[in-house]
């Protein structure tokens, strides 16, 4: 006996111990999320290309869109136009879409969108980056000016990122002669950078242009400047205006280099407006979203890498534990007496149809009307199974009956009696039926009851929207339910009912 | 809460046995599976009880299929009052009990007069399965009645009173009288309304009762007291009890038991899942008593011997008998 319960014990710590480090491993390692409310933000992309093209000439639209390998998935990406051939190819890092058309005439717009989230990305690649460049050739003035800024920076930095960084505060110092100089009058952002650059490259750091978007909605912008520079081991990124390093987690990178964002042949006038605007999604749904377009493969084996109509049989299916778990909560620690020991969970399924009010009505009826059917039959004296085949005959006539009775009422509840199992009708009836002959209405009664309370809270608690969603999402919560069902098996103490049973005892 | 709380803590010091505790500790560990046949089967059991040298109701004939019904006169012979029950019934379904002859029917103890044909399609409808669990085809026995020892006269109301004991391995724990009611129409069931009264083990001597979860003290039928009560040849009866271990091999189980005028003490059935409420019957808890048991096998286990039917008797009656009732 000792053994047997260590061995019961050993298998309980392991199914429960092995049930939580799956769920852990899924909630803390995949990030899925635990309910089903939670949501990511789905970003909304479009940009807008207009220009007006010049009569009889081929037209060629060339634009820089996102290269979409950092942190960004995106879940759709279209090329809206009109006449136009669409092509997208890589170049050097960037991704550029062509479009094109032999014959174009007055105002053109041409749209591309991008939807995204920043999630379930996969993994990065090591980055690479030049960390040598030559100098740019300065003459004259010029140069004095820049070794003159240089000397102080040298001093005042130790290593690639604060000498970027001192270079940066350096330069938009406006009041700094030599800056002054260097900029002759011009302090836009695109001078400034190329400033920077200037310096940089006397020093041989080398030092790249990103454009960027920010992520914010409903507002109109136009790609921001960051500069870049690569340190061996990653890339590190400054707002050339505030000398800031690290880029914001709102900024999507749309390209890098010197070109400009859009280039058109054969038109002028070219224009590229963005809007951007976040909807929220659910967090799992956008998870498949990706799924798609990434290689994350996480719910490959879960659940959800089922056709969508399975899954919705698994998911009434994977909540049947749960109702067991209830029966037997029911049953051996409270007390309650139920008709055999699963029927409960089924007509908890059965409630599914009916809703539960619904439900308890009809089935209260038409389990009445059977048993009177039934007690009629007894004095028969029919055997078993004409006796079941009459009685089931006679609950599909009932079933039918009703159906017929609440449509021509105008209750269209009524017509989803029809689905209402009727087996399980048929096997209750038969059952409580025995019981009432065997142990008295009275208990019949009780029975009956105590049935439809299990069954109702049993269906109560299968039909918690993200109870199932979490079962569903992480089966592993079975093994831990297994693991207390277990433990159930060997509870001997009081169920709550025999505290009243016995109250006699107390009484002296 | 705190009350429940209260009253789990008073039960558990009191040794009162749950239905969780039974099932897990006694009925699952002492009662192996493929012995239940045994005492689910009336036949069976009168079966081995007869080899065993064990007093049950004699057994007039069995009848297992429709054309041995041909053979029920041949069975009944000259015997004016007998019984049919089917083997495997529960709760005293599908009994006729038949008491007297009249004019060549017969006459049922309740005096409702039937023919022969009546009783042959009664024996049909038990060979159905009419009366057994899940419908199964059952067997008819026809056996000697019982009649009632007139000790029980005062106490009882209509029925056959019997005497229920709770047997660990051969070692009678706890007993009781059970007597039929009127709300329990003459059956011996606690819960269809039968009263149990406690039995001390060591005399014999009745103990106040339990009715329905309620302790009592006299027969609501009969207004009667049902304590102080001696139950004659008790020592026959529990040995009966004791010595049904070895003829069932189930560890745990309750033996009911009936005092015929003539023929004294003899088995009537075995129960696999005895009921709790005798604990409220006897005003005392299971679970001290059959750790005593437990103890003991132990013990015996050690010095490997075993003990004989009468030493299990004495061992039950010294540690478990001379109850003094509470004062009332």
């Amino acid at each position: 006996m000792r053994s047997l319960n260590l061995h019961l014990k050993v298998l309980i710590t392991l199914l429960v111990t092995l049930g939580v480090l799956i769920t852990a491993y899924q909630i803390f390692i995949l990030g899925i999320p635990v309910t089903e409310d939670e949501t990511d933000d789905l970003w909304n992309i479009d940009a807008k290309v207009e220009f007006q093209a010049n009569p009889r000439e081929p037209v060629k639209v060339q634009m820089f869109v996102p290269p979409l390998n950092q942190d960004y998935v995106s879940l759709n990406e279209s090329f809206i136009s009109n006449n136009y051939g669409v092509s997208v190819n890589r170049v050097d890092g960037n991704r550029r879409v062509t479009w094109s058309a032999r014959r174009a005439s007055g105002k053109q717009t041409l749209y591309y969108r991008l939807v995204l989230t920043k999630r379930y990305s996969g993994e990065q690649a090591k980055p690479k980056g030049p960390i040598f460049r030559d100098s740019i050739p300065v003459e004259g003035a010029e140069k004095i000016a820049a070794e003159a800024l240089l000397a102080p920076i040298r001093q005042h930095s130790a290593d690639v990122e604060t000498f970027i960084g001192e270079t940066i505060k350096r330069v938009n110092n406006a009041n700094d002669d030599n800056v002054k100089l260097l900029m002759a009058g011009d302090a836009s952002t695109p001078n400034k950078a190329r400033i920077i650059e200037l310096l940089l490259s006397i020093a041989h750091v080398p030092m790249e242009r990103v454009h960027t978007i920010r992520l914010i909605g409903e507002q109109p912008q136009s790609p921001e400047l960051w500069l870049r520079s690569f340190n061996g081991d990653k890339w590190l990124y400054f707002n050339p205006e505030t000398g800031e390093q690290g880029m914001p987690a709102d900024r999507l990178m749309w390209w890098i280099g010197d070109d400009p964002l859009v280039a058109v042949e054969g038109g002028k006038q070219a224009q590229v407006s963005f809007t951007l605007n976040n909807s929220e999604m659910n967090a799992i749904r956008l998870a498949k979203l990706t799924d798609e377009n990434t290689d994350v493969d996480f719910l490959e084996y879960s659940l959800y890498g089922l056709p969508l109509s399975t899954q919705q049989t698994y998911q009434i299916m994977i909540m049947i534990p749960i109702g067991v778990l209830v029966i037997l909560v029911l049953r051996n620690l409270i007390g309650i007496q139920t008709l055999g020991t699963f029927t409960p969970v089924l007509i908890a399924l059965a409630f599914r149809e009916t809703q539960l009010g619904f439900g308890i009505v009809l089935f209260t009826l038409i389990t009445a009307l059977g048993l009177s059917l039934r007690s009629y039959l007894e004095h028969l004296k029919l055997q078993m199974l004409p006796r079941l085949s009459v009685v089931l005959t006679f609950v599909v006539v009932l079933i039918a009956v009703i159906s017929l009775l609440s449509h021509k009422l105008g209750l269209e509840r009524g017509l989803s009696v029809a689905l209402f199992p009727m087996v399980i009708l048929t096997m209750t009836i038969e059952r409580l039926s025995i019981t009432w002959e065997e142990r008295g209405g009275g208990h019949a009664m009780k029975v009956g009851v105590g049935t439809i309370i299990a069954a109702s809270l049993a269906h109560v608690l299968m039909n918690v929207p993200e109870l199932t969603y979490f079962v569903f999402t992480f089966p592993a919560v079975l093994l831990v339910l297994v693991g207390f069902m277990l433990a159930m098996g060997r509870y001997r103490g009081y169920r709550l009912t025999e505290l009243f049973r016995f109250k006699a005892f107390l009484k002296d | 809460m705190f009350g429940l709380i209260k009253t789990w803590k008073a039960l558990e010091a009191k040794g009162i046995m749950g239905i969780n505790r039974r099932n897990a500790d006694y009925v699952l560990k002492y009662n192996k599976r493929s012995l239940y046949p045994i005492v689910d089967d009336k036949i069976i059991t009168k079966q081995r009880a007869i080899d065993a040298g064990i007093h049950v109701p004699e057994l007039y004939g069995i009848i297992e299929t429709e054309k041995e019904i041909d053979k029920l006169n041949e069975i009944i012979g000259e015997h004016n009052d007998f019984v049919i029950k089917p083997a495997q019934g529960a709760g005293g379904d599908g009994i006729t009990v038949i008491a007297d002859r009249f004019e060549g029917r017969y006459k049922t103890v309740s005096g409702k007069i039937v023919t022969h044909e009546e009783l042959e399609h009664q024996i049909s409808s038990i060979l159905t399965g009419l009366y057994s669990l899940g419908g199964h085809r059952d067997r008819a026995l026809i056996e000697y009645r019982v009649t009632p020892d007139q000790i029980f006269k005062s106490i009882s109301y209509e029925g056959v009173p019997d005497i229920r004991i709770i047997v660990l391995m051969g070692y009678p724990v706890m007993a009781m009288l059970r007597l039929p009611t009127r709300q329990s129409n003459g059956k011996a069931n606690l819960h269809q309304g039968a009263i149990g009264v406690g039995v001390d083990l060591a005399t014999g001597i009745t103990l106040r009762g339990t009715w329905l979860n309620n302790k009592i003290v006299k027969h609501p039928d009969t207004n009667n007291a049902v304590d102080g009560v001696q139950l004659p040849n008790w020592d026959g009866f529990m040995k009966l009890a004791a010595g049904c271990y070895e003829l069932c091999g189930l560890g745990y189980i309750g033996v009911d038991m009936v005092l015929d005028q003539d023929k004294g003490p003899l088995i009537l059935e075995l129960n696999a899942r005895p009921g709790l409420n005798i604990q409220i019957a006897n005003d005392c808890g299971l679970v001290h008593r059959t750790h005593a048991v437990e103890a003991r096998l132990e013990e015996l286990k050690k010095k490997g011997v075993k003990d004989s039917v009468e030493e299990r008797v004495r061992f039950s009656q010294q540690l478990f008998g001379h109850v003094h009732p509470a004062e009332s």
